[in-house]
């Protein structure tokens, strides 16, 4: 009976889905607000007394009543090693305040996906979340997404803002007011091949044109060892053709004009292109930070720029073929100086529309007082307090080079690394195909007129968005 | 028999639940979307979304970056659609015999599929890389050049079809396969008696008979080639340059990257339309070829 | 007859080529599950170097596999066993009494691209209380599934040769009984595939999954994008869990396929 053996399977499978979903249903987390949108645990109670400071360090306060018992808030972070490193921390906060955390995690494309449809729908979740104040900040602040934090700094004792530095802070506060916290740091550097260099007697390169010059030398495609690689695709090379321009005295923008049309701008994008076209691997139209480092990494590429962030990819054995190898140095300087981009990456801020701002603020706190940023600065990720950067302990794991390096790139460095727009997905299209169109090879009369209309482009979008 | 108001109606019982469910899900978000694509709208909470009537729509139609979209939108759809239909076919006739292990073989062919596109996207990332990937390596020992494989504007689409092929034709192959079980034997015997080629038998029998299957099965590939996006998101983003961008990577960009969802909704209903248009064409052809009996 | 032998012993050649063509990036996969970061950008080759453990151990120390495992498995369970039940039938009247329009508005369902959905969706879904359950992600993925089911068993119904369903209706049955009875007894092969396909298509679903789960509901594809970080991408991880993920939907389809083979064999159709 061929029918009814196919049916009874079909029931038993039907009702094996209906007790899974049971089990699993039951099993659930208890209480915490999961992701849904819309509901508080509780009514926001009255805002704590300025000095609730949550215990950094397990110092309870023992008496007094938990100043959160009882609430729960929706923290969203990127995967980032800043959230593997705070999410092992969280129990001791929870602990200590009565509040729970319900955490989530998101690669960055995802987060940014995500975080836009629920702001765009109105919800009050999340409550605290990591954000990339120089791609999204301003977009996010001028939507009303962020709320602003002044007040909660100003009424914060104990919390030494002034100690944050003031390069950081500039990339958080948009129209004056201050929109996130800076968690992460980076700066532009050099990455290069100790070995390499010393073999052929090349000293690092203290300028563009000397590095132009070793990459040619060292460049040797026969024996697939190229000269120079950095990242080539689209959107991902703004970033770091940045610090090229910066040091030859260019900026996108000049005096709220847009200026990548300027003799200065275009000298520093044509050492990056020229760099890529002439001394780079095969493939950079398509690299992004990813393929260009896992090429240094395979020990292919003499010279490396940039960010400090990533280091890991290079120095971890598990992951580089060349551990031991890598030298890092300061961005060369250009005709106007070592300028490299010295930027927070990464902020944490507050929903506008949630209804636990003081446990919300009471997080990010107690996540970036000195106490935390020097544990999580311990384990690789570059704060934004002065205080802890001049603690030793707190770069104790760090390779020795890089970490002087850091701390020289943050003495000149720009506050910015991408078009300071509203509009920063459009803005880093239109520079990236001047370098692009550099990379694949034209005339100087054909990139002075990609660069013109480009800057047309790009003016267009800062007069709109001055309109926002 | 007295048939029941139940058999009486029985082709609209059958029919609505499931019509009914496919029309309460998509009405909100059609007329959202149709709403929005007449705003321009930054999905800002502070500023309310401004009424701009066709703007949208005639800046679409002006923007170069879309008329290249759609384009590359089609010839990545026709060239793919044509070889997976093809490839799968072919294949669905080569497996159309009795071997042992047929089953394992229908489940590894079952496996680009099956894989997540996400991770199976990174994977052929790696594999095209230009210096560290198996593609180039295998052309090196074959003493072939080496390509740029997706770094190139004119090589990425071919290579974006590559990989596309790889993932979807056993889909194509095992519906195939599914449909030449139904096939009657008489047609077989009678021109095994009258002494006809199994190519003959092939091509005048099975290939006349599968129409319909293969129809629609290209049919439902047709709807996903068009809205293809895991892959090309997964590696090339809609690069080097825009070279791969097709519609749908350009909305995604414009709504998630550029925040326009006025603009990006607009694309989307043009896209919708593009592909229903489609769709019809499909049908029509479908009806005129005839169904089997 | 000895052509007709070497012919065969030729295709089934051929289908091994085939096979190895198609699972050769899978293989790699596999083979990459087992390799640090540094052998896999490396020229480490496909079989012969030191495996390592370590990546399947990190995937389930780290991550709650087995919550993602049980939460995609009752979401595509309930997409594909609702759409079934939702779908059969409409397809079977669909096919049989030639209703075009209503199997249209079905497939345009499929049309739609699926960021349309995301915010509506979201609005929908939030306002009704029903963010991070799996309630709203069986709906959200029917609605990728059941056109896909409807569509592939139109084709398949239309196949079906009609004797002996008018055999069923001259003996007095009713068209209801005629398709529980008759029809979907021998419609094994269809249903499978199309059942295993839409089964598939739910568990890799991630745009959907992103947005409309949480916490408690979070599916597997979303798992895989934890391997992807903003400093570096643990290839050998996310190839552990890319494997992990594919392994259940392979058993079940190997599983499903001798069924399908034997209700062959006994030659349902073919009489």
């Amino acid at each position: 009976m061929r029918g009814k053996t196919w049916k009874g399977r079909l029931a038993v499978f039907a009702v094996l889905v209906l007790v899974l979903a049971v089990m699993a249903g039951c099993s659930g987390r208890s209480g915490g607000s999961g992701g849904s949108g819309g509901s508080p645990s509780s009514p926001a109670a009255s805002p704590p007394p300025a000095s609730s400071q949550a215990p950094a360090g397990g110092g309870e306060t023992g008496q007094t009543a938990r100043p959160f018992e009882g609430r729960s808030i929706t923290f969203v972070i990127a995967n980032h090693p800043w959230g593997e490193a705070i999410k092992p921390l969280l129990p001791e906060f929870e602990e200590a305040t009565g509040m729970t955390v319900n955490v989530d995690s998101f690669f960055e494309d995802q987060l940014t996906q995500k975080l836009t449809v629920q702001f765009a729908s109105g919800s009050s979740t999340p409550d605290v979340f990591m954000y990339r104040p120089l791609q999204e900040g301003k977009l996010f602040f001028k939507n009303g997404w962020l709320e602003a934090l002044d007040g909660y700094v100003s009424g914060s004792t104990d919390y030494d803002f002034a100690d944050f530095s003031k390069a950081a802070v500039g990339s958080t506060t948009v129209d004056g007011k201050l929109t996130g916290i800076p968690i992460i740091t980076e700066q532009e550097i050099l990455y290069y091949r100790k070995d390499v260099l010393a073999e052929k007697g090349i000293p690092v390169p203290k300028t563009l044109t000397e590095l132009v010059d070793a990459a040619r030398q060292l460049h040797d495609p026969a024996n697939e060892f190229y000269g120079f690689v950095a990242r080539g695709q689209l959107s991902p090379l703004v970033t770091q053709v940045s610090s090229f321009i910066y040091s030859e005295g260019g900026d996108f923008i000049t005096d709220g004009k847009a200026s990548i049309n300027t003799p200065e701008a275009l000298r520093g994008m044509s050492i990056y292109a020229e760099l890529l076209r002439e001394y780079g691997p095969p493939g950079v139209l398509n690299m992004s930070w990813p393929q260009a480092i896992g090429v240094f990494a395979q020990g292919k590429v003499a010279f490396y720029t940039d960010a400090s962030s990533i280091y890991q990819n290079a120095t971890d054995p598990e992951k580089s073929n060349i551990p031991d190898k890598v030298g890092f140095a300061m961005f060369p300087a250009g005709s106007a100086g070592s300028r490299p981009y010295n930027v927070t990456s990464w902020g944490l801020a507050i929903n506008a529309k949630s209804q636990n701002k003081d446990a919300a603020w009471a997080l990010i706190e107690w996540a970036t007082s000195k106490e935390i940023v020097l544990k999580t600065q311990k384990m690789g990720n570059p704060g934004a307090r002065v205080s802890v950067w001049n603690n030793p302990e707190s770069t104790s794991s760090y390779p020795p080079e890089l970490v002087e390096v850091i701390r020289e790139s943050t003495k000149g460095g720009v506050d910015h690394d991408r078009p300071t727009v509203i509009s920063v997905g459009e803005a880093r299209e239109v520079v990236g195909e001047i370098v692009q169109r550099m990379i694949t090879g034209a005339s100087e009369t054909e990139i002075q007129t990609i660069a013109d209309e480009a800057n047309k482009k790009l003016q267009e979008i800062i007069d709109r968005d001055a309109q926002r | 028999m007295p048939y029941s108001w139940f058999d009486r109606n029985i082709k609209w019982i059958y029919t609505l639940p499931a019509v009914l469910f496919v029309v309460v899900m998509m009405v909100f978000p059609i007329l959202y979307t149709v709403r929005i694509s007449f705003f321009e709208w930054s999905m800002s909470a502070a500023s309310p979304p401004v009424w701009v009537g066709l703007k949208n729509y005639q800046e679409l139609f002006a923007d170069s970056r879309f008329w290249n979209a759609v384009l590359r939108t089609f010839y990545f759809t026709f060239a793919a659609l044509l070889l997976e239909v093809v490839l799968g076919v072919a294949i669905a006739a080569l497996f159309f015999r009795r071997f042992r292990g047929k089953d394992a073989a229908k489940t590894v062919l079952m496996l680009p599929m099956v894989a997540t596109p996400v991770a199976m996207g990174l994977v052929w990332l790696l594999i095209y890389e230009p210096t560290i990937g198996a593609a180039n390596r295998v052309l090196k020992s074959l003493g072939l050049q080496p390509l740029s494989w997706l770094a190139d504007k004119h090589q990425v689409i071919p290579s974006l079809i590559l990989v596309d092929v790889w993932e979807w034709t056993p889909l194509i192959a095992l519906i195939v396969m599914a449909g030449m079980t139904t096939l009657p034997e008489e047609p077989y015997e009678s021109a095994e008696v009258d002494g006809a080629s199994a190519w003959q038998k092939f091509v005048s029998i099975t290939l006349p008979l599968l129409r319909p299957t293969i129809i629609i099965a290209a049919m439902l590939r047709l709807i996903d080639v068009l809205k293809t996006f895991d892959i090309i998101y997964a590696t090339t983003q809609g690069g080097p340059g825009h070279a791969s961008e097709t519609l749908n990577i350009y909305g995604y960009v414009l709504a998630f990257s550029h925040f326009k969802l006025g603009m990006a909704s607009a694309l989307l209903v043009i896209f919708f339309a593009v592909v229903m248009a489609f769709t019809v064409l499909m049908i029509w052809l479908r009806n005129r070829l005839g169904e089997s009996s | 007859m000895r052509k007709k032998r070497a012919f065969h012993y030729f295709a089934v050649g051929l289908i091994c080529v085939v096979l190895l063509l198609f699972s050769f990036p899978f293989l790699w996969m596999l083979s990459a599950s087992f390799k640090t970061q540094a052998q896999i950008m490396g020229n480490t080759g496909l079989i012969f170097f030191e495996p390592t453990f370590r990546n399947y151990v990190n995937v389930f120390k780290e991550h709650n596999f087995l919550k993602y495992i049980i939460n995609s498995f009752v979401v595509a369970a309930g997409a594909t066993v609702f759409s079934l039940l939702l779908g059969l039938p409409a397809a079977y009247a669909i096919a049989r009494y030639h209703m075009q329009r209503l199997g249209m508005v079905i497939l345009i369902a499929r049309i739609i691209p699926g960021i349309t959905f995301l915010i509506p969706w979201f609005i929908l879904f939030s306002m009704a209380g029903m963010v991070d359950t799996y309630a709203a992600l069986i709906l959200s993925h029917m609605l990728v599934v059941l056109p896909f089911i409807v569509w592939i068993m139109i084709a398949y119904f239309e196949a079906l040769p009609r004797e002996i369903e008018e055999s069923g209706l001259i003996d007095g049955c009713t068209v209801n009984r005629v398709f529980l009875h008759i029809v979907l007894p021998i419609s094994g092969p269809g249903i499978t595939t199309s059942s295993l396909l839409s089964f598939i298509f739910s568990w890799n679903n991630f745009m959907f999954s992103i947005i409309l789960a949480g916490d408690r509901t979070k599916t597997l594809p979303i798992a895989v994008f934890n391997f992807l970080s903003y400093s570096e991408i643990n290839w050998g991880g996310l190839m552990a869990a890319a494997c992990i993920i594919t392994l259940p939907v392979l058993a079940i389809s190997l599983m499903t396929q001798r069924y399908v083979v034997s209700g062959l064999s006994a030659g349902a159709v073919k009489g």
